[in-house]
């Protein structure tokens, strides 16, 4: 086995959240790591290749990776411990209260063991899937969550659709339905079950307006068809309920339906060191330092709540490192 | 001229203004709905010359990064979007390269230039 | 009044459409109804198991068109072959079989029309290794499901495949039902069936904490089990791959040429499919849905295939705690929330009660199961079709099982459902199985209408098959054994399962263990690689899933599928478009964007791509040519 290795805060995430918390807490003098997953930080943004990051923090228009960039360079420069192509396994409780954690975190060195005074979540969300918002009919290649769809093609250069409807209108839908269109997809619509679109309205305009991709509200898709690739997807318009309305079905030819249809904070590592999660919502019990209900357990960004911009959750990232360090100070774990 | 009037929401920033914009006969633009002066400035564009941003993605050689993210460094005009598209995907990018160079230059006399908004860390040895 | 006077009779009041007439010791159907459930319901009361071979159902119904089958490759790779053993249909009663004859040295192939072994309701269904309390004592059912349920433990060591013995109990409501468990239980004891008890709410409490109020208590089945049944059969057929039985996937039978033998029956000389002809000695028909028409072909067909959907549901592990075994309400017992469908009908609760005994429930009922992976599965359903390939789900399906299920598991809510899934079971119209020689054709063996309990009876059913085959065989050619045979398979190792040291040990000796991803589900690079390098890989990403488990948890593949295919690609030495969700036809992505067809870039710089200069570092632009252009989008239109 490897050889322990001692810190005051351990993030878990090297998204935007992950990589601010890690910052903060090591300006305020902490011994710190950061965990990733992957072999590469910076999170999602990595494939968010859009512009429109960091206009609150920066004043500037970003686009995601160029954002990333940023806190990684102060990050790096800044000589903070990080294992990347990381996966934290399991975490407990040392025994005696207040004496911190032990992670252990899968790699391709081994097994990993890692003890720590306090423990930022910074493990961002994930999308809600076709069976979770109750899409019936066959399970046929061409259904892809919008983050998945935007994997494939601004990372792999994948092109995973010719003709598609996209289910939901969160931000990442727009912004698909125009990234798609600007690789030559045809984008048939965008349906939405609530009565108004759930992205930005900005993005409404410059993705949806400015290419004329029309947006249905209250509707929603009910049915898949097609065996090995999809061929169609059923559409209703539904009522005040959610409910689709009889009658209202029709047919729409496609080969592809992309979703966007909500995130759900990622907080099952947290729930398995006993921190309370919203069943509702997957957002956990915090305090307002962001600490959750169990002592030296931190959560930000998008595993804390789902943010609309990533300045929000950069800010949600400081502000977790700053308070992981004040609890180290308070209950003497630090210095 | 003739006078018109137009509806949008402002792109500007994440406020999501919505905004009416109406042109006289003598071309005086009237915007209403805005709440700062960017605002304004964006929707007297959308009435004469609308202009967007546009990132992407250009191919690569390599296999690991098959593409690799860039954006133009000024807006160019709203309809020759599809054109500077179609001149951005037979552009084809060996590393490394690092983010902020400029991989092609006033792309179809828009005066906008291709930019690397990653890092593409090392070129592949095939 | 003789027998087919009686089923005349009653069919006549059915629908007037009908003809009945005896062919072959056969009842048969023929006919045009405008409502399928006319069709099933003159194809149960057809039923004489005493007199007749069987029902031949061929009553059509109007406007029925089946769905669309799946794109199939058309080739000639089985052109001429000669197997000593062809098995038709490559799900768990098929994949046995395999196994079962691969200790013999023979030349067998199976083909399965679907992309992967365990395609059919193989794949879709609970994996409940049954006890079989409620089959009659004489059918096949009772038979094999006994001695299956027996061999199951060593079995699944032998595989490596999940397998619990954690019993199964039906729930009971009322302090009278537990008589009807004692003589159930006395019953089950003569069949062989030991250990079946009452169990009152206190002790039941202690295996199921979590059951609802009016629960009285419930019969308690110790031999009842759980088993992956897609992993089981994906075991099965790894094993035979490795004892040397070829698989041929996405290959359908068309047809059969059947000559008359010497002894008056029909044989079989030569199966036609999708990927040529050949000509096999003995045809096992383990075909599920489509046995009939495979029967059929080789003229010896006694039975029908009434197809019939079962939707199951699957939860988030988060929930899976509440329940520990496999549970569902006894099909006599009466829970509240159904008093109001009883009340004042003693006919119907007597039915119930009749039903327990004589082995004439179809379907155990939607019940609750705790997985071999920790989800609860909730179903199946039971919904007659006349589409034996409608394996869609349907809303109000879908919401009338969580609905009812919540009744027995009352914490359970909509959020915690993470897949739903349908299958088409294989009834008769007789509801066993017929698992037989040839009747009318002397080398073929049925083994059809393998629905519920079929993965608990697949092992018994190949013995049976294996032992046919090898008998038929030795009339014509020497059997012998296969030296150096091997009945023991291993799966790759499961690291999520492993102690920290044994985990740590092997991804010191293969790095690829330690680089997970599946996030969900903890699956790793390595594992991954180890299923692509099995005795009968299936480089697809349903493939994967299946044998591993990427895109089975929460995010249903939303992270890994992309990683999945990734490393499928690189494995293969394919392009990302080339890799499938799962047939050919089963697209995932179309090539690079850019309108660039990929492994083309070699030709596009043949083309005539100018290099231009670096206009900033070291970096060079690439513009390729007009030319280069032009070839590449026309490739890409191919």
């Amino acid at each position: 086995m490897s050889k322990e290795m001692n810190f005051d805060v351990t993030v878990i995430g090297g998204g935007p959240a992950g990589l601010a918390a890690a910052l903060e807490a090591h300006k305020a003098g902490g011994e710190v790591l950061l965990v990733e997953r992957e072999n590469r930080l910076g999170g999602i943004l990595k494939q968010c290749i859009h512009d429109g990051f960091g206009l609150v923090r920066y004043k500037e228009k970003l686009t995601g990776p160029e954002y990333a960039q940023r806190f990684i360079e102060e990050f790096e420069s800044a000589g903070i411990e990080s294992m990347l192509s990381t996966f934290v396994t399991d975490i407990s409780r040392n025994s005696n209260s207040n004496s911190g954690f032990t992670i252990k975190a899968v790699c391709s060195k081994g097994v990993e063991t890692v003890n720590t005074g306090a423990i930022i979540f910074a493990t961002g969300c994930r999308e809600r899937t076709a069976r979770q918002v109750f899409i019936h009919g066959t399970r046929p290649a061409g259904i892809f969550t919008a983050g998945t769809a935007q994997h494939l093609i601004n990372i792999q250069g994948q092109m995973p659709v010719k003709k598609c409807v996209i289910l939901g209108s969160g931000d990442i839908g727009l912004i698909m339905a125009r990234r798609l269109t600007l690789e030559g997809a045809e984008v048939e619509g965008v349906y939405e079950i609530q009565s108004g679109p759930s992205g930005l309205a900005r993005n409404v305009q410059q993705c949806l307006i400015d290419y004329d991709i029309p947006l249905h509200l209250s509707h929603t898709v009910t049915r898949v068809f097609g065996r090995d690739r999809v061929e169609a997807v059923e559409i209703c318009r539904v009522d005040e309920n959610k409910n689709p309305l009889p009658g209202t079905a029709r047919r729409v030819e496609c080969d592809g339906l992309i979703l966007s249809v909500g995130l759900i904070p990622e907080n099952e590592l947290a729930e398995s060191v006993g921190v309370t999660v919203n069943k509702a919502t997957g957002c956990p019990t915090c305090g307002e330092n962001q600490m959750t209900d169990v002592p030296g357990v931190f959560a930000c960004g998008n595993a804390l709540r789902v943010f609309d911009l990533v300045d929000y959750v950069s800010a949600s990232g400081e502000a977790a490192g700053r308070s992981a360090m004040e609890y180290l100070k308070e209950v003497g774990l630090h210095g | 001229m003739d006078r018109r009037e137009k509806e949008m929401i402002c792109i500007v920033c994440p406020n999501g203004c919505r905004m009416t914009a109406q042109i006289d006969e003598q071309a005086n633009i009237e915007v209403t709905g805005n709440k700062c002066v960017r605002g304004k400035e964006f929707a007297m564009r959308e009435m004469t010359n609308p202009v967007r941003g546009l990132s992407t993605t250009v191919r690569t050689d390599s296999p690991e990064l098959p593409v690799l993210p860039v954006r133009l460094s000024a807006e160019i005009p709203k309809a020759r979007i599809f054109d500077v598209m179609k001149e951005i995907n037979n552009i084809r990018v060996t590393g490394p390269v690092k983010q902020g160079t400029v991989l092609a230059r006033n792309l179809l006399g828009t005066g906008a230039d291709l930019v690397a908004t990653a890092d593409m860390p090392h070129q592949t040895e095939k | 009044m003789s027998d087919i006077k009686k089923i005349c009779r009653k069919i006549e009041k059915l629908s007037p459409k009908i003809s009945v007439s005896e062919e072959r010791g056969c009842i048969v159907l023929r006919g045009q109804v405008d409502d399928w459930s006319i069709a099933v319901k003159a194809g149960q009361l057809a039923v004489n198991k005493k007199k007749y071979l069987g029902v031949i159902n061929d009553i059509k119904v109007r406007g029925f068109e089946p769905s669309k089958e799946s794109l199939l490759p058309e080739d000639s790779s089985l052109e001429g072959q000669s197997p000593d053993v062809l098995i038709i249909g490559g799900g768990i009663t098929g994949c046995a079989a395999a196994r079962q004859l691969s200790r013999y040295k023979l030349n067998i192939l199976v083909c399965e029309k679907g992309a992967d072994v365990a395609s059919g309701a193989s794949k879709a269904n609970g994996g409940v290794v049954h006890v079989g309390i409620n089959f009659s004592a004489s059918s096949q059912k009772q038979h094999y499901n006994l001695i299956g349920n027996q061999m199951y433990e060593e079995l699944s060591k032998k595989l490596d495949v999940p397998f619990e013995r954690r019993g199964q109990v039906m729930l009971c409501c009322k302090k009278w039902e537990r008589i009807v468990v004692w003589f159930l239980a006395h019953l089950g004891e003569k069949k062989g069936i030991h250990g079946t008890r009452y169990m009152k709410r206190k002790e039941l409490l202690e295996h199921e904490p979590n059951i609802p109020e009016f629960i009285d208590g419930g019969m308690f089945m110790p031999i009842g089990g759980i088993t992956s049944p897609y992993e089981m059969t994906i075991a099965m057929a790894e094993n035979a791959a490795a004892n040397g039985v070829s698989f041929s996937l996405e290959t359908q039978v068309r047809g059969m040429e059947v000559e008359a033998a010497e002894d008056g029956k029909g044989h079989i000389v030569s199966v036609t499919t999708n990927r040529g002809k050949m000509y096999p000695k003995v045809v096992i028909n383990a075909a599920g849905v489509h046995a009939d028409e495979i029967a059929d072909m080789a003229g010896d067909r006694t039975f029908t295939i009434h197809p019939r959907r079962g939707t199951d549901i699957i939860t988030d592990k988060k929930v899976g705690y509440m329940v520990n075994t496999s549970m569902a309400k006894a099909p006599f017992a009466v829970a509240p929330y159904e008093k109001e469908k009883f009340k004042g009908k003693a006919f119907a609760t007597v039915r119930l009660l009749i039903n327990a005994f004589n082995g004439s429930n179809h379907t155990k009922g939607v019940g609750v199961i705790h997985s071999v992976h920790g989800n609860m599965l909730i179903g199946p359903n039971a919904v007659e079709t006349p589409d034996r390939e409608d394996t869609a789900t349907y809303r109000d399906e879908v919401d009338a099982i969580i609905r009812m299920q919540q009744h027995l598991a009352p914490g359970l809510e909509f959020r915690d459902i993470i897949a739903y899934f349908t299958g088409v079971r294989a009834p008769t119209y007789e509801e066993d199985f017929v698992v037989r020689k040839g009747i009318f054709t002397d080398n073929i063996l049925e083994a059809a209408g393998i629905q519920s309990p079929g993965v608990t009876a697949a092992p018994a059913i190949a013995v049976d098959l294996a032992e046919w085959t090898v008998e038929e065989l030795r009339k014509k050619m020497p059997v012998e054994y296969r030296e150096n045979f091997s009945d023991e398979r291993k799966a790759p190792p499961r690291l999520r399962q492993m102690s920290e040291e044994e985990r740590h040990r092997l991804i010191r000796e293969n790095p690829d263990y330690g680089v997970i991803v599946c996030r969900c589900e903890e699956i790793s690079r390595g594992e991954i690689i180890d299923a692509l390098n099995s005795p009968l890989p299936v480089p697809t990403v349903d493939g994967i899933k299946r044998r591993l488990r990427p895109g089975m948890g929460r995010c249903q593949g939303g992270f890994c599928m992309p990683l999945v295919m990734d490393i499928i690609a690189q494995h293969e030495g394919v392009p990302l478009s080339e890799v499938r969700k799962a047939g050919s036809g089963s697209v995932i992505s179309y090539g690079f964007t850019k309108g660039e067809p990929e492994g083309a870039a070699a030709a596009a710089e043949k083309a005539g791509g100018k290099v231009a200069e670096a206009e900033a570092g070291d970096a060079a632009v690439n513009a390729r040519g007009a030319a280069a252009g032009a070839a590449g989008k026309e490739a890409a239109d191919e």
